[in-house]
């Protein structure tokens, strides 16, 4: 069974609030890999990793045909968070039932909380010549998770919640 | 298409590593860390794997050839590119010895087996209007033109 540990629930967060940049990695059904880096990263319950739908192309739509999707650190990555994070994702997009369900999480506590995520946490971090124009938020992916693996040199594979990696 | 990586984008991947996603012919992703890399050629990319990591991913790699990677720590935003193409695991011949023996002297990693990745894809993921720009297939000067315009920082090489 899934729980986050207290680390792992202050590395998944906005980078600006000594969270994680991270990478979210999908595939299409049948089996082409993307990976794309994220800023907007929260923890919810103790066992899903949220991240804001903003510039979604080919993440969104292989979301759509294959929910199986991981999530790792991308930076800081020498802080001891050698997490793959593993599971089923949904995007939560606005014009959703409000009553939708995924593992738990409800789409109205969602985007009630994290529907305007560039205002309420802003990327005042992300230097000027990278930072977005405007951000135009569409949903939020929601990321159950099933399992998880280490990628610490050494230690790459080993279980991070005691059961299958 | 063809991908012409540019010095810069060399740089980054090089300087910082990547991150390697591969997945089942049912489409179940995972990654693992490509701590070395060398540029092997304009549109070729070797990462040097230890034994933990290659493991990881063989299995995969031999039903699926086909990987996606990203650039490590500030690189992922820094060096907004996705690169894609299909994997080799080498573990002997010229170039599984050429990269072992560099990464073993230039960072201290015990290789168990080489990464050659063959690219045909390269994406822009920069957020906004451009993220998902398809670049693979742009002339390579015009590359260096489209890039310079947008970034000019190279990482300092690491110690």
């Amino acid at each position: 069974m899934v729980q986050f540990t207290q680390e792992m629930k202050e590395g998944l967060r906005v980078p600006g609030k000594g969270g994680s940049l991270v990478y979210l990695c999908t595939s299409s059904r049948d089996g082409k890999p993307n990976i794309a880096a994220m800023r907007f990263v929260a923890t919810y319950m103790d066992d899903k990793i949220l991240i804001a739908d903003m510039f979604l192309l080919k993440t969104k739509a292989n979301i759509k045909e294959n929910p199986n999707v991981a999530v790792t650190i991308c930076h800081p990555l020498e802080e001891g968070r050698w997490w793959v994070f593993r599971g089923k994702a949904v995007d939560i997009e606005y014009g959703f039932p409000r009553d939708f369900d995924w593992y738990g999480a409800n789409a109205t506590d969602i985007l009630d909380e994290w529907g305007d995520w560039n205002r309420s946490e802003p990327p005042d971090e992300v230097p000027p010549d990278i930072v977005f124009p405007k951000a135009v938020q569409r949903g939020i992916v929601v990321v159950h998770v099933e399992s998880g693996y280490s990628i610490e040199p050494g230690h790459t594979g080993e279980d991070l919640f005691g059961g299958r990696a | 298409m063809a991908v012409n990586l540019t010095d810069r984008m060399k740089a980054w991947i090089e300087t910082m590593g990547c991150y390697l996603c591969v997945a089942t012919r049912e489409g179940v992703p995972l990654v693992t860390l490509g701590r070395y890399a060398r540029a092997t050629a304009d549109d070729e990319v070797a990462f040097a794997l230890a034994e933990d990591e290659a493991r990881l991913i063989e299995p995969v790699l031999v039903q699926n050839p086909r990987v996606a990677f990203g650039v490590s720590r500030q690189g992922g935003i820094r060096a907004a590119y996705q690169f894609k193409g299909t994997g080799e695991l080498l573990r002997s011949g010229e170039v599984f010895d050429a990269i072992a023996a560099r990464a073993k002297e230039e960072r201290g990693i015990d290789a168990g087996a080489v990464l050659l990745v063959r690219l045909s894809e390269l994406y822009c993921t920069k957020p906004g209007y451009e993220a998902g720009l398809r670049l693979d297939g742009m002339p390579p000067d015009d590359l260096v033109a489209w890039e310079s315009r947008r970034w000019k920082d190279v990482p300092r090489k690491k110690a």
